[in-house]
């Protein structure tokens, strides 16, 4: 149980660290990379101020989303030790200040996006936040292995927004990266799960290993690793993308599938590493980052 | 849960720094903020000129 915030009779204000913590600023990170190649890749110029003002509105929104999350799953990161030294269960923040602030973040971020850009990218960040804390955090995490799945999708809007919030409207590039986020997200988060499973199960989470065991997971992230890697380079051959992306895609792709395969082909021991495991693990957080970055480069090179 | 967490006594510096910092950053936050809505306004003028 969390240690009181209260100091005598008085509480004692939340620590912005602590604040911005709860946005998960690592996760944001990957979010703003993503909306700014989504934005940058559109064949439109952008004031940069509206440019940054759109991307600043993102990110709070994935702040936001983060907060919420947190807010909810307090009781369950206490019971895990890679999160439970978070604000909320480590006792530093308080439960309805966490809330209040997501809430508030949530709106501001919409009130921007709405301000700084158009009212389809609103609509699609309002769509992203409510899928991520009440169909992702709420419903299926603790509900299904395919919690990932689905979920990912929420984490697979930010280069949408970006591209929309540049142009007004969808095509068929930033719907390929969505894809491509929404298939990296199962074979990137089981990989984590593989060794990390304890965790998972003190907390009750059904994480795919803890539900359907090793073998099936490893089995999976192999299956969806090959699949994204067809979605990675069908920019190419469709013509969205020139060969700088579609080169980038293929050896990077084939990359992530040999590191799927090693991690797919093989049983842990007791005692075991997970080696395999954690370098997919962290080429899977290089790989989307240098992908993104390629469609940017690729665009830029065409024109 | 059963035992009552100790209270550890009222440390008045420590709330007030606290205070402090957060009102600082609140007043940085929103003097930012107040520029990029005025930079985002003459983008948006500029566009519709």
């Amino acid at each position: 149980m969390a240690q009181s915030l209260t100091h005598g009779e008085m509480t004692l204000p939340a620590d912005w660290r602590d604040l911005f913590a709860l946005t998960k600023p690592r996760v944001m990170s990957l979010v703003v990379f993503t909306a700014l190649c989504g934005l940058l890749a559109a064949p439109v110029s952008v004031s940069p101020v509206l440019g940054f003002a759109s991307i600043l509105a993102i990110a709070l929104g994935a702040g936001a989303s983060g907060a919420l999350n947190q807010w909810y799953e307090a009781g369950l990161d206490a019971k895990m030790k890679r999160t439970a030294n978070r604000p909320l269960p480590a006792g530093r923040l308080d439960p309805q200040t966490a809330l209040q602030f997501g809430v508030g973040l949530a709106a501001f971020s919409l009130f921007l996006m709405l301000f700084a850009s158009n009212w389809q990218a609103t609509l699609l960040l309002a769509a992203s936040i409510l899928f991520y804390v009440f169909v992702y955090t709420m419903w299926l995490k603790p509900r299904t292995p395919q919690n990932i799945v689905i979920g990912g999708a929420a984490g697979a809007f930010p280069p949408l927004i970006g591209w929309v919030a540049a142009t007004g409207s969808v095509a068929p590039l930033p719907v390929l990266l969505f894809l491509l986020i929404f298939l990296w997200t199962p074979p990137h988060f089981w990989a984590l799960a593989l060794f990390v499973r304890s965790d998972y199960a003190a907390a009750g989470i059904p994480m795919m290993p803890v539900v359907a065991g090793e073998r099936a997971t490893r089995r999976q992230v192999l299956l969806y690793a090959i699949i994204m890697a067809g979605a990675a380079i069908a920019p190419w051959p469709l013509g969205y993308t020139g060969a700088l992306y579609g080169w980038t895609a293929a050896i990077l792709s084939a990359l992530f599938v040999l590191l799927s395969l090693r991690v797919g082909t093989r049983q842990s021991a007791e005692g075991d590493l997970m080696l395999p495991e954690k370098r997919l693990f962290a080429f899977s957080i290089a790989y989307l980052f240098i992908l993104f970055g390629a469609v940017v480069a690729d665009r830029w090179v065409l024109a | 849960m059963t035992e009552e967490p100790t209270k550890p006594p009222f440390d008045e510096a420590e709330y007030r720094r606290r205070q402090r910092s957060r009102a600082n950053l609140m007043a940085w936050l929103l003097g930012a903020l107040a520029i990029l809505f005025f930079l985002i306004t003459i983008a948006k003028m500029q566009i519709f000129q």
